[in-house]
């Protein structure tokens, strides 16, 4: 048995539970309750019986299938762009001096605290058919008539990637930073080329990273919502535009609610599944905290 | 007889089921400068702490100048401390530092000034009052400490290893600045620290702890000469250690068996002993004496061996010399004629009977 | 002589290059003298930002982001501290399961969120209510607050309220003189933090705002469904402004590599 607690003691915990109460009334008004609430209406049907028809509906449709594989379709080129322009990226700023590592991690960062909407109409000006990009090919003869790079998927890959490489750069960047450099100096030692050295310690010493950004980044892409509105337009409709457009323009909150659940649930799933396979027994050995 | 300025009865702290400081009695005079002293640990902190009222004893009584302190709150407590890690408040510059505490009792500001100044003088830093700590050095930022504790003319002055952060020159440097002020200001101190050159260079008393329980209480003189336990007797000062059997007791003398064959002699000092129990004998080094040659009879305050190293150490030069199954260390002043003696040569060593030690030997 | 390309440089000052270019190109193209989007930019004049005067509906909106912000941040910031306080220096138990839940929202895509907040309110009766909007921000913006402050926690040294406590310091004094100073980059972060996250929503708004007063970023959204002209580019022009001043706080005052955990909410 413990001592008994003190009088001091026990209002000093009092008072520590006290100052927990406001967050946990918000926390429990604004999102605990509603989340159960609308998993409840999730199995409603428009008499408010219940049913398992909003669920199943999504299994049998064909076209919500194909919105689900299109959504998971953009979030994984999403990852590959992230990956394969942010891998570098990590790397430099792991081998870059404090001043630089600095500036450049602020140049990947500020951006990011500028609302998304704004982003997006700036690539809509880049990449519109009467965009920068298009009237200085035109202006060279290059092409004859504007490429379609917006409202098509390439354009909201584009969008996903520029607003979610910051994830995969930091995430891989920490990673890189706890890699101690000394390794770096004994594989040269015994002879180990660059690509030798990449292959076998940085890019295994990375994986962590790798995984944590994977993951970061592909869930943000399942669930972003104004890129594919902004950026897709009419013809990419992801499952979030979906499941917005099923609340707020068909009013079926029931189905909505059940589109919300099975975004969240196909997330979870697909990382789960991903990171199981990435996680090996001998990965779970080596990165053991 | 002069006031009790602090009195600890039958304190106890437990933390879950670890008793960390065990019926812990001590009354400090008025003026006085305590030292804790013990290995890290030992719950000398926990202690303190309690002293400061940051911590609630679980059972015995604190009292400060007679009255009972236990759960007044440590701000109602009226004490001075100073902390290992010196935790001067970053954010204020050193003479906002040293006025909160005059601050926080309303003292009319023109008195916090002349106040802050007085004890910035006394610990001769007067020209830094206006940088942060940041900008001071490591004995610097601890003199402030003091300074911060101080000025509010506490009736008991805490400080936690004060010393332990600082490099060892700095260490004996603000030692030197500690006793003086002690000695100018006359506050009772409390001062704890695993260092014992530091409590018997500080100290008018130590308080000799080991696993929360206290071994001895006494001056350093005491301590030094006439240690209470083992513990007190191998923790402070280098000791040789031989061990052996008692044989009987003769008068106030204890014939103890070696387990070398020689058979040494050693004061009672009051103990009693039973025949055939095991026991230790201690010699401090600089007890011990040296000849040449074999003695003629081995035993009672004597024993022969054969030198194997010597070291030069400035000031004195310590042998180990071999004896039998031990080891003693031998240490001479630097000037002694015998400081040439060679490895292999044969010697003898003896000492005062009166400065062996004799305890009782735990088996195991 | 074989010429080394620093792949890794061209690269990074690629990628660089592709997160700041939407700002290249809005800028410019807020001057423009034409009467529509155009490459290259022509000529120069304000009159895209003389049009937003004309617009109600922007001015509005923009106002009432400020509003919406400046109190989401305080009002979060005041929570977020608060619980962040209660978690690390009083030591609750379980706090590792508290804290898991407090950042719980962050764990959850904000469409979502905002999809329930809709549903639960208009059920209770606060469907198209400020409350409910400003609720709902204010539940994004805590689990940025309460980790900003829980990061300026680990390194706070609590022999300094000990030290405060034995001069004679009354709780009070110790958290207003001590704690409190201590912790400010922290909490001017989380106020600064929040403020952006606020400011910068638009899938949680989305859900939340009456037909009448709708947020800035909502109502640019909306616009450019419908048009795409410059004066979407002198609005954001504004914003861009607006949130650089921020950001550069919040780099003197906290330093944004620190700011970024990798747990962060979708757009
Ligand atoms: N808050 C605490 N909770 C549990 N155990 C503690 C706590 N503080 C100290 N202890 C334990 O109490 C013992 C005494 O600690 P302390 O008084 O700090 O020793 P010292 O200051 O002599 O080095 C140690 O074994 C330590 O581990
Ligand atoms: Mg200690």
């Amino acid at each position: 048995m413990s001592a008994p607690a003190t009088r001091a003691k026990r209002a000093a915990y009092q008072a520590a539970l006290l100052l927990l109460v406001p967050a946990f009334i918000i926390l429990l008004g604004v999102f605990v309750i509603p989340m159960l609430y609308i998993f409840l209406m999730s199995f409603q049907d428009a008499k408010e019986q219940f049913t398992f028809d909003n669920y199943i509906l999504f299994v049998k449709d064909p076209y919500y299938i194909g919105i689900l594989w299109r959504t998971v379709k953009v979030s994984l080129l999403t990852v590959l762009c992230c990956l394969l322009l942010g891998y570098p990226v990590a790397l430099f700023l792991s081998k870059a001096s404090g001043k630089m590592r600095g500036f450049v991690t602020f140049l990947i960062i500020s951006p990011h605290l500028i609302s998304v909407v704004i982003r997006n109409f700036g690539w809509v000006v880049i990449l519109g058919d009467k965009g920068w990009i298009n009237t200085i090919l035109m202006n060279l003869g290059l092409i004859e008539k504007p490429l379609r790079l917006l409202y098509n998927e390439l354009g909201v890959v584009i969008g996903l990637t520029d607003a979610f490489i910051v994830y995969m750069v930091l995430s891989i960047s920490t990673s890189l930073y706890a890699v101690d450099s000394s390794l770096f100096k004994a594989a040269g030692i015994l002879g180990a080329s660059k690509w030798t050295m990449f292959r076998t310690i940085t890019l295994p010493l990375s994986l962590p990273g790798i995984l944590a950004g994977t993951t970061l980044v592909f869930s943000l892409s399942m669930s972003a919502f104004v890129t594919p509105a902004l950026m897709g337009g009419t013809s990419v409709k992801v499952l979030p535009v979906i499941t917005y457009e099923k609340i707020m323009a068909t009013l079926n909150w029931p189905l909505g609610a059940a589109l919300a659940f099975l975004l969240l649930a196909s997330t979870v799933v697909l990382v789960t599944v991903f990171s199981k396979l990435v996680e090996t027994k001998r990965y779970k050995e080596v990165f053991a905290s | 007889m002069k006031a009790l300025d602090v009195e600890l009865i039958h304190i106890q702290k437990k933390f879950g089921n670890n008793i960390v400081v065990d019926d812990f009695n001590l009354q400090v005079e008025q003026g006085e400068c305590i030292s804790f002293l013990g290995p890290s640990g030992c719950g000398k902190t926990t202690t303190l702490n309690m002293i400061a009222g940051f911590l609630e004893p679980d059972g015995g009584e604190l009292k400060i100048k007679g009255k009972l302190m236990n759960n007044v709150p440590s701000n109602k407590r009226e004490l001075g401390m100073v902390f290992q890690t010196y935790s001067l408040f970053p954010h204020m510059t050193v003479a906002e530092n040293v006025a909160y505490g005059l601050k926080l009792r309303k003292v009319p500001k023109a008195e916090i000034k002349q106040r802050v100044a007085k004890v910035l003088e006394t610990v001769r830093l007067p020209q830094v009052a206006d940088r942060y700590p940041k900008q001071l050095s490591g004995g610097q930022r601890q003199r402030i400490a003091i300074a911060r504790a101080l000025v509010t003319e506490p009736s008991l002055l805490l400080l936690d290893e004060p010393l332990s952060n600082l490099d060892a020159k700095l260490r004996e440097e603000l030692r030197d600045e500690l006793k003086r002020l002690h000695k100018e200001i006359g506050v009772t101190t409390i001062f704890v620290t695993h260092d014992q050159e530091e409590a018997l260079y500080l100290s008018d008393r130590i308080v000799v702890l080991s696993h929360g329980k206290i071994e001895q209480i006494g001056t350093p003189w005491e301590i030094y000469n006439e240690p209470a336990t083992e513990f007190v007797h191998t923790f402070i000062g280098k000791s040789n250690k031989l061990t052996g059997e008692v044989l009987r007791a003769e008068g106030d003398r204890l014939l103890v068996q070696l387990d070398s064959g020689s058979t040494i002699e050693a004061p009672l000092r009051g103990k009693s002993f039973s025949g055939g129990e095991a026991v230790s004998v201690y010699i401090r080094p600089e007890h011990l004496s040296v000849s040449e040659g074999a003695a003629a009879a081995a035993g009672g305050s004597q024993l022969t061996g054969k030198v194997h190293l010597s070291s030069f150490l400035g000031s004195f030069t310590e042998f180990e010399v071999a004896t039998g199954q031990e080891t003693m260390t031998v240490r001479l002043p630097a000037m002694d004629r015998l400081r040439g003696l060679e490895s292999g040569e044969t010697v003898t060593v003896s000492w005062n009977p009166e400065h062996a030690f004799v305890f009782p030997r735990k088996e195991g | 002589m074989k010429i080394r390309i620093p792949w890794l440089g061209v690269i990074t000052t690629l990628v660089c290059l592709m997160v700041i270019s939407p700002f290249l190109v809005i800028v410019p193209v807020s001057f423009t003298s034409a009467r529509y989007l155009s490459f290259p930019p022509q000529g120069f004049s304000l009159q895209w930002y003389q049009k937003i005067l004309d617009r109600p509906e922007f001015t509005d909106a923009f106002l009432f982001s400020l509003q919406l912000a400046a109190v989401t941040a305080v009002v979060a910031t005041l929570i977020g501290t608060l619980a962040a306080l209660a978690i690390h220096k009083y030591n609750v138990p379980g706090k590792g399961f508290v804290t898991t839940l407090l950042m719980s929202p962050l764990t959850v895509p904000s469409i979502i969120i905002g999809i329930a907040a809709l549903l639960f309110f208009t059920r209770i009766g606060l469907g198209g209510s400020f409350a409910g909007l400003l609720l709902a921000h204010i539940l994004i913006a805590v689990p940025y607050v309460v980790r900003l402050t829980l990061t300026g926690l680990s390194s706070f040294d609590y022999t300094l309220e000990r030290a405060a406590y034995i001069m004679g310091a009354k709780p009070f004094n110790v958290f207003w003189d001590i704690t409190l100073p201590l912790l400010r980059p922290a909490i001017l972060s989380g106020l600064i933090f929040s403020f952006l996250t606020s400011f910068d929503n638009v899938t949680v708004s989305l859900f939340l705002v009456a037909p009448d007063t709708t947020t800035l970023p909502l109502a640019i959204f909306s616009y450019m469904q419908e048009t795409l002209d410059p004066l979407v580019a002198s609005i954001s022009s504004v914003v861009i402004l607006l949130s650089l001043v921020f950001i550069f706080l919040l780099e003197r005052v906290y330093g944004l590599d620190r700011l970024f955990g990798t747990n962060t909410q979708s757009h």
